[in-house]
């Protein structure tokens, strides 16, 4: 995940930038017409992303198009497996070009309805009947305009806190689920001589991760955040400081290893699964691999704990990975069948046997599901929580969430001095990135 | 002016000498007058064009005033300026060690060699390595405290408080090798005589060197201040870069101009920003430049060995 | 008493100058040999069981064709310059034309301009010519950014060749072209090796440029692949250190052998080594 969005935030900024200065950009995307599904040969070229987190992706793919190929003798689809620094750049220059993929891959929230601010993308609403999609999960999160942009494929659960059992009940502590209960497991933790939560921060990543799961808790709707971001809000009122200040009382109760600041992410968690910690937070989709590093009794899953009562606390982030429809196919109604094919029941089946991953529909069988952390995982993500991160640009994300908290947790800001940085970083924004801006403030709209 | 060669050659062949004449020494440096032209020359005039406008539109000085009022920029060129405090540390301990090997103390050649070798290291390595010793249960601090020295172990790239003074010291650690081994090469062109007076003299240590060493290198360290001033001030990127894993973290405690630049055009999509604080930084070398041109001039130092 | 005091003070700074110098590089290769326990347990210590696990993994990573691509690119744009800046030196010194000395003070200018200034122009014309990721844009910017010294170095170098070689062999009815190749050429081995090395220690160094440039992963040279090394393998420290030092090993190689050509480029130039 982290290595994604690094090269991603790269990525995405300078084909973007590039674009941008180029005076290339606004694609029209063409009026929206259903039509028959044609009969005549149909080639279409789908380029993507996923085999990096979801080892077997690719397998799974080529059966998929295969199967379909033999539904529809008629159509031929060519898969272009992309790498993670190639994935956004390739997709910005064929749009320049207006000339490229007919199925274009997209990470959720921003990196969806960015592309369709820019015209690169059809609405796969347009395509896809309301029926069928209202089944796909997350696709709040890629819905701008009354539209939803692109269809979500599988689900990157964001994030899950990792304990360990045996180490917590070394401590004679039950697995905190409110945010006093962790406070005084960190204190009780660190008088044993055991780091409460490993994590490391050194790279950043882990600042969005916890900006996502401590401030969505106090959230009435994702529209605040996104007016925050616009400007009708400020990242000073009570509401957004409010996280700042739970991660300085985690800071005032230890409750994080002490190297956080100087080691990176994965080094981190490494301290929980070396048995030095109690507590620490992974991605979705390493679960599976730290359990198995573990052991399946020792490890227990959780959200992070709950200190608000808002709609989103107590819930796991969830976004998918999504397909998406490009402003230039001839063929946007066979674009969305094949979507719609991948997930029909035997695929989805097929997808979760091969890569371990959630396929983001409501109606994949869970009881294919063994490892019981991930049962639970999938139950989590199917009633989950936006990620925050997706909402924001990824300026403020790496400015203020980044490099705030490595200021937070290194002791040199409190809550009140961070958040009035991440104030004057938006301002600032809202400044240089005008045109952004204004399409986050329609965007908030979509959440109202 | 080659004329006079042409005395032995036929006559077509007298013509075409006598024809390229002139436009001779272009015809050579052309290629390359090319290259430089176009990295340079184009560079500069789109740079200074980006700067002036906003998406496409004539947008005056509005750019510049956006970057000088970002106090993220102010920061990063504060950094630079904090990063000057390296010369005059680079200096004498270029200077001592320098001397220190010209008075060829058993095995000068090794201590040389091993002196200079962080200098030829590419700075990436330089910066993966110092990154991992650096940690707050890294190498370093290991070693401090078995040595009881565990008071000394702070979180050195960790603490916003501390970590452009540990960049100050990596820097320094790589580019102190340059100044020894210049200041040695220039020792050892002096003619021997000066030395031999002055101790004969009975001049010691410290009085020999500050009074007839010192000022026989006043040139070559006029040269090696600017230099290492143009590198605080605009080639610290990849130190920055590789030891903060691209953030110039923690928080903005790293930020330098260059990696504002970087960020500001190829993260945060503000190209017109990025250019004007561009060429702000190129106003800044450029004074550089001029006193690099003026040492240059007094001493003869930097042209030829 | 105290002359022997002073040697035991003057020799101690010596020592401890070589160790500071040395200890990062010991660790590296030290590290490189050792498995990721033995290097927690004994961070400092030798390596006592030498295994070769690190190096094997840094190979099967993508570490070959980051090396390979670094060579050709190293090897493409050294070479182009070398051949640029003798020819344009030799205009500059063989030749008196109007405006000569300020075209080369201009050029000497040129040294100091930091190329993260140039950085955003250059990549809006790669991306208006679709030449990003591509090797040949990143040769040009590097032979554009290493003329300014080579030209300059060399057209010093060229000034000291007798006056009396050229203007005989002239006389012998020689072409300007015969001139440079059989005599200038021959007699500038020392200096043009010299500009090799500085300049291929500088390509094969570069990270900037190339991270900017050449984003595909294909393409990426060994500085921008080791960055992304250390957090793929933050949990291996001996594979990121084998691969250090596989990416150190070229420059050391160099370093030792042309170590008299090195330092005499280093002194005769603001040589940038960054």
């Amino acid at each position: 995940m982290s290595r994604k969005r690094l090269a991603a935030a790269l990525a995405v900024a300078l084909a973007c930038g590039a674009a941008a200065l180029a005076g290339s950009g606004t694609g029209r995307g063409q009026a929206a017409a259903r039509a028959a599904f044609p009969t005549g040969p149909v080639h279409l070229t789908m380029w993507w992303w996923g085999e990096q987190e979801a080892a077997g992706a690719k397998g799974w793919l080529a059966d998929t198009v295969r199967l379909y190929e033999q539904k529809h003798p008629n159509v031929t689809i060519k898969t272009v497996l992309q790498t993670t620094d190639g994935l956004i750049p390739s997709f910005k220059a064929a749009a320049a070009a207006k000339k490229g993929p007919d199925l274009q891959y997209f990470w959720g929230g921003i990196w969806s309805v960015g592309d369709a601010w820019a015209g690169n993308t059809k609405p796969v609403s347009d395509y896809i009947p309301r029926s069928e999609l209202r089944h796909y999960l997350n696709i709040r999160e890629d819905t701008w305009n009354g539209k939803v942009w692109t269809a979500p494929w599988y689900v990157q659960p964001s994030f899950p806190v990792l304990y360990r059992k045996d180490v917590l009940a070394k401590a004679g502590i039950a697995p905190p689920r409110t945010w006093s209960q962790l406070l005084s497991a960190c204190d009780k933790l660190n008088a044993k001589g055991i780091i409460p939560m490993a994590g490391g921060i050194k790279d950043g990543w882990f600042g969005g991760w916890l900006f996502s799961l401590i401030g969505a808790q106090n959230l009435r709707s994702l529209s605040d955040l996104l007016a925050a971001v616009s400007g009708e809000k400020k990242f000073t009122d009570p509401e957004f400081v409010a996280w700042w200040q739970r991660l300085h009382q985690m800071r005032d109760h230890k409750c994080w290893n002490n190297d956080i600041n100087s080691l990176q992410l994965y080094q981190g968690q490494q301290k929980w699964a070396a048995g030095k910690a109690a507590m620490t937070i992974t991605a979705g989709s390493d679960v599976k691999k730290f359990v198995g590093q573990v052991g399946v009794a020792k490890v227990g899953l959780m959200p992070m704990p709950k200190w608000a009562n808002g709609p989103y606390a107590g819930k796991l982030g969830s976004t998918s990975q999504t397909v998406g429809i490009t402003a230039w196919t001839k063929y946007p109604q066979v674009d969305a069948d094949f979507i719609m094919f991948m997930h029909s029941p035997k695929r989805m089946k097929a997808w979760y046997k091969i890569t371990g991953a959630f396929p983001a529909d409501d109606r994949f069988d869970k009881s294919q599901i063994t490892l019981p952390q991930q049962r639970l995982m999938f139950s989590l993500v199917t009633h989950g929580a936006p990620y925050l991160e997706n909402f924001i640009p990824t300026e403020l994300d790496s400015k203020a969430n980044f490099g705030q908290s490595q200021l937070l947790l290194g002791g040199s800001a409190n809550a009140e001095q961070a958040a009035a940085t991440t104030e004057r970083i938006a301002q600032r924004i809202r400044l240089t990135q005008r045109q952004t801006v204004a399409n986050f403030k329609s965007w908030a709209a979509s959440f109202h | 002016m080659n004329v006079s060669g042409a005395v032995a050659a036929d006559r077509p062949h007298q013509r075409r000498r006598v024809r390229l004449g002139r436009l001779e020494p272009l015809v050579w440096i052309a290629p390359a007058a090319c290259v430089v032209l176009f990295v340079f020359g184009y560079s500069m005039v789109e740079l200074v064009r980006t700067a002036l406008v906003y998406q496409g539109r004539w947008a005056g000085l509005a750019n510049f005033r956006l970057t000088l009022s970002d106090s993220e920029f102010r920061t990063a060129v504060e950094h630079n300026a904090r990063l000057l405090i390296a010369v005059p540390l680079l200096v004498a301990s270029a200077l001592v060690l320098a001397i220190l090997l010209f008075e060829a103390l058993r095995g000068w050649r090794f201590h040389r060699a091993a002196i200079f070798l962080p200098y030829v290291l590419p700075i990436p390595v330089i910066g993966v390595i110092f990154g991992q010793l650096l940690e707050l249960n890294g190498l370093l601090n290991s070693a401090l405290r078995s040595l009881g020295l565990g008071f000394l172990a702070v979180d050195w790239l960790g603490q916003p408080r501390w970590a452009l003074w540990t960049m100050t010291g990596v820097i320094i650690w790589k580019e102190l090798g340059f100044g020894v081994v210049l200041l040695l090469a220039r020792l050892l062109s002096l003619p021997m005589e000066t030395f031999e007076a002055a101790r004969i003299d009975g001049a010691r240590f410290f009085r020999l060197h500050r009074y007839v060493t010192v000022p026989q290198l006043g040139g070559v360290i006029a040269f090696y201040v600017v230099v290492e001033a143009i590198t605080m001030v605009s080639w610290v990127f990849n130190y920055v870069y590789v030891m903060t894993n691209g953030q110039g973290g923690p928080g903005d405690a790293t930020v330098v101009s260059e990696l504002y630049i970087y960020q500001t055009a190829f993260q945060y999509q503000a190209p017109e920003v990025a250019a004007s604080a561009a060429a702000l930084l190129f106003g800044a070398t450029l004074l550089l430049i001029i006193l690099f041109f003026r040492v240059q001039r007094r001493t003869g130092v930097g042209i030829d060995d | 008493m105290t002359r022997a005091l002073g040697r035991v003070v003057k020799h101690a700074l010596l020592v401890a100058a070589t160790a500071a110098s040395l200890a990062p590089v010991y660790v590296m290769v030290s590290a490189a040999l050792k498995t990721q326990p033995t290097f927690l347990a004994h961070p400092w210590g030798l390596p006592l069981h030498p295994t070769l696990n690190g190096f094997r993994s840094a190979l099967a990573d993508q570490f070959p064709r980051w090396f390979a691509n670094s060579v050709i690119l190293t090897s493409a744009s050294v070479v182009a310059t070398l051949t640029l800046a003798a020819l344009a030196g030799w205009g500059f010194t063989r030749w008196d034309f109007r405006g000569r000395d300020t075209l080369l003070g201009v050029l000497v200018s040129l040294m100091v301009v930091p190329p993260v200034v140039l950085l955003v122009p250059l990549f809006v014309f790669g991306v208006k010519l679709g030449w990003i990721s591509t090797f040949r844009l990143v040769i040009l910017i590097y032979v554009g950014l290493m003329l300014p010294f080579s030209i300059y170095m060399l057209a010093n170098f060229f000034r000291t060749i007798p006056r009396s070689l050229i203007e005989a062999a002239v006389c012998d009815g020689a072409s300007s072209w015969s001139v440079f190749r059989r005599i200038v050429l021959p007699l500038s081995a020392a200096p043009l090796v010299t500009l090799a090395i500085v300049n291929l220690l500088w390509v094969w160094n570069e990270l900037l440029i190339a991270l900017v440039f050449l984003q595909d992963d294909s393409k990426k040279t060994l500085m921008v692949g080791i960055t992304g090394f250390q957090s793929r393998y933050s949990l291996n420290v001996p594979v990121i250190m084998s691969g250090l030092t596989l990416a150190t090993l070229p420059v050391v190689t160099l370093y030792v052998f042309g170590q008299r050509y090195f330092v005499r480029g280093l002194v005769s130039g603001a040589v940038k080594g960054e």
